[in-house]
């Protein structure tokens, strides 16, 4: 918005003791897309149904059961076994295990009301019959360790783990890991509470300062992880992971707000040049910095697909397979962050997605070479609400491993091809995991702070390759001054 | 109140806990602050350690309220003018954390002895004279009491720390094995142990025209020269009683090189090649406010370090350039 209209914008953020200000000034600076940045941390359905082997898997399992159960309906949240997992159907498809999933799937939501929130029947749904449904995928555990299935009964019988139940003992409560037995009865009280607070109401929002529903995960998450063989997690920890909590404080924030302040002096006097990123670091014994200034304001990249005179930009589709609206909504939408795209194909005129609607929506589920979408088209895309106008260039691209992404996209493919030299046959490269969004129906987006990125650069304020500390959509708890 | 965190506490600093961890939370809990100086800068700093949720924090300041440093100040408020500032900073700075005992102190900083001193874990000064700083870095030395100073002039601010010996702790990130993966499961954090000596003030800040000896200055080559900045500002105060002025800023500037050329000689360094400029002090004069703030999120950031022995302190000098805005560790005197 800020480079449609012109308007100087100087960028901020803090991460725990790092942060940095950036000014981004069309034409004269590097803008927040200049340069690629790494994707966000998903994680692929089958691991968190049926293979997870971290804690964070678990935590991600355990809030989409909060929502199968509690929350607002959403297919892609689904906790029970993934029985469409490629890695379990082996050489010879096994027909039974996936008719049985099919059967299985009524909503978890309307069976718990049916049973009304029943602990034992919920507990021994999902932490016992379901993993013994998961240990029928034989494939599945022939390279990893099988997992246990838990029963209510043998969960709260639990002998020898008595713990301290004072829970105004917050230091315990917060840090310690709490025994099995202790999350299958914190499990029941909450399922109590939530089923009380869920009457009159269509469902609940998950909130990590929420006690009961962060209760209720810490649970879920250290009993599933114990059934996978998963080191346990303290409350504390998991509230971090669940939250995506990027911690703040107010002595970091007070520098960059002053830094802001003293830089947003210079734009108003037009000395941009003079506002070149400074980056805020922890101090370690290596490093006399602790506010690094760049020497100088980074140009921006001339064939950045947003802040260039002509935005183009390089996509690689399977033409064959990608539908229009798939089109729009993860390539244009979710990666090139458009808003309301209109797109014509360019010699031909034709209008392939609009703005406008009830114009285009027959194309929507036609694949891109059914509408004349091939490898050399180009598409032009207008934005009208953010003024931005982009030359989309078409190439068809199959993915060919698994672990391929569905679909790339490239300021210039000319970087694309020499990384891929270099690497030989054409292997998922550095490049490729950097450019690598899938859109793939079962997978899971979790935004994590992307610790390491500072104190991985062993360079000091000069490098333009910084990535930012803070990605876009962080959640509120950046801002936790307010007098 | 013990030195365990109740559930309030605990809810409220949950954040910084989450980066700094429960036992330095537990020892901020137990910090007695002194703040000494609440101008611009010390309410900037005060503001920081209020909401890190330390014990106790006192303010030492004589000085009333004048007309033109009251909107500066968001500490104060416009009844405030004329009353004594120690005394008018209270009310908001409490309604920034109803949890510290906060209270004023209108007496005079250099009529304190030993036996109020004594009282802190931390001591922050601001705005005091280096004679004066360095009587009380001797007291704090003797009484294991950490010390932090700085100031800020226009947009120049520094800060000096005599944490003596000081130990802390700092949480390495290390690679587990020899094989980098992607997915960040390759790293572990080690908790790590590191010991800092302080120098006594006396061997780091040491100006022409006193009693000091010379034999401690140790030649560097590489000496950040806004630490001569620094010193010719503190000189000024002890020759002028006052710090330079925009009103008389010919004559001040005038003054403030005099200064620099003793202080080089006293430094050994050549003039002729020097970075400290009539650039850099053409631009020290007044109270920039966002200058005040980034130097006392610096500046409060180490009393937690020195107050939670959690993370590495700045060793001991910290330089913030008025052109570049960067800011520097410079460790003089060792």
């Amino acid at each position: 918005m800020c480079l449609a209209a012109d308007v100087p914008l100087i960028e901020s953020g803090t991460s725990g003791y790092s942060g940095q200000v950036e000014l981004i000034k069309k034409g004269v600076t590097q803008c927040y897309e200049c340069q690629p940045k790494p994707p966000q941390k998903t994680y692929p359905g089958c691991t968190i149904r049926n293979t997870p082997s971290e804690p964070v898997h678990c935590i991600v399992w355990a809030k989409h059961l909060f929502n199968q159960l509690f929350g607002e309906d959403d297919p892609d949240q689904d906790v029970s076994p993934d029985t469409e997992d490629p890695e379990a159907k082996g050489e010879d498809d096994d027909h039974t295990v996936t008719e049985a999933g099919n059967i299985k799937r009524t909503s978890t939501h309307q069976w718990a009301q049916e049973i009304d929130y029943d602990p034992p029947q919920l507990f021994d749904k999902f932490f016992k019959t379901d993993i013994e449904y998961l240990l029928k995928m034989e494939n599945l555990w022939k390279t990893r360790k099988a997992p246990a299935p838990l029963s209510w009964n043998e969960a709260t019988f639990h002998a020898g783990d008595a713990m301290n139940d004072d829970e105004n003992d917050i230091k315990a409560f917060e840090m310690k890991v709490w025994p099995i037995s202790k999350c299958a009865k914190v499990f029941s009280e909450t399922v109590s509470v939530l089923k009380k607070e869920l009457q009159g109401k269509n469902f609940l929002v998950w909130d990590k300062d929420d006690k009961s529903g962060m209760d209720f995960v810490t649970a879920c998450a250290n009993i599933r992880a114990s059934i996978f063989s998963i080191p346990n997690k303290s409350r504390f920890e998991i509230k971090s992971i669940a939250g995506n909590i990027i911690p703040a404080i107010a002595t970091a924030n007070a520098m960059i707000a002053g830094l802001v302040v003293l830089y947003a002096f210079r734009v108003l006097a037009g000395e941009y040049d003079r506002c070149p990123s400074i980056y805020l670091r922890a101090k370690s014994i290596h490093s006399k910095f602790i506010l690094a200034a760049d020497k100088q304001i980074t140009k921006a990249n001339p064939v950045c697909y947003v802040c260039s005179p002509k935005p183009f930009v390089n996509i690689f589709v399977n033409t064959e397979q990608m539908s229009v609206k798939e089109l729009e909504n993860e390539v244009l939408k979710k990666h090139l962050n458009m808003v309301a795209p209109d797109a014509v194909l360019d010699g031909k005129g034709i209008v392939v997605i609009s703005s406008e609607e009830g114009e285009t929506e027959a194309n929507d589920n036609k694949k891109l070479k059914e509408i004349g979408i091939v490898d050399g088209s180009i598409l032009k895309c207008d934005d009208f609400l953010q003024n931005y106008e982009l030359t989309v260039h078409v190439n068809h691209y199959e993915a060919k491993e698994k672990e391929d992404p569905l679909f790339k996209v490239v300021a210039n493919p000319e970087d694309l091809k020499a990384k891929e030299m270099t690497n030989g046959n054409g292997t998922a490269t550095e490049e490729k995991k950097q450019e690598q969004e899938s859109n793939e129906d079962d997978v899971m987006i979790v935004d994590r702070h992307q610790d390491g990125d500072i104190e991985d650069d062993p360079q000091e304020g000069s490098s333009s390759k910084k990535r930012k500390i803070n990605p876009k959509d962080e959640d509120d708890d950046l801002c936790i001054i307010d007098d | 109140m013990g030195e365990k965190l109740s559930a309030v506490e605990a809810e409220l600093y949950d954040r910084q806990i989450r980066l700094w961890g429960i036992e330095s939370q537990e020892k901020l809990r137990a910090a007695d602050v002194l703040l000494i100086g609440v101008r611009a800068l010390g309410a900037e700093i005060a503001k920081n350690i209020l909401l890190s949720g330390i014990n106790s924090l006192t303010i030492l300041d004589d000085r009333t309220v004048t007309e033109e440093e009251q909107p500066r100040n968001f500490l104060l408020s416009k009844t405030s003018v004329g009353k004594k500032i120690a005394e008018e900073v209270l009310l908001k700075a409490q309604m920034l954390n109803p949890l510290v005992k906060i209270s004023a102190d209108t007496d005079c900083p250099p009529s304190k002895d030993v036996s109020y001193f004594k009282k802190f874990t931390i001591i922050v000064a601001t705005g005091i004279k280096p004679d004066l700083l360095l009587k009380i870095d001797k007291i704090c030395r003797s009484e294991k009491i950490k010390l932090i100073f700085g100031d800020a002039f226009g947009m120049f601010g520094y800060s000096v720390s005599d944490f003596g010996k000081h130990t802390y702790y700092e949480d390495q990130i290390k690679l587990i094995g020899k094989k980098r993966k992607h997915d960040g499961s390759d790293k572990t954090s080690v908790k790590v142990k590191g010991e800092i000596n302080y120098p006594e003030l006396n061997k780091v800040i040491i100006l022409p025209n006193t009693k000091q000896s010379a034999d401690s200055i140790k030649k560097s080559k590489r000496r950040n020269e806004l630490f001569y900045a620094m010193l010719a500002l503190m000189e000024f105060k002890n020759k002028h009683g006052r710090i330079p002025n925009i009103e008389t800023k010919k004559d001040d500037i005038e003054s403030l090189e005099e200064i620099k050329k003793e202080i080089f000689e006293l430094y050994q360094v050549d003039d002729s090649k020097s970075k400290i400029t009539k650039e850099i002090f053409e631009v020290i004069f007044g109270e920039v406010i966002p200058v005040c703030a980034a130097l006392g999120g610096v500046i409060a950031q180490e009393v937690i370090k020195a107050v939670s022995n959690k993370e590495v302190p700045i060793n001991n000098v910290f330089l913030f350039d008025p052109i570049t805005y960067d800011g520097k560790e410079e460790t003089v005197g060792v």
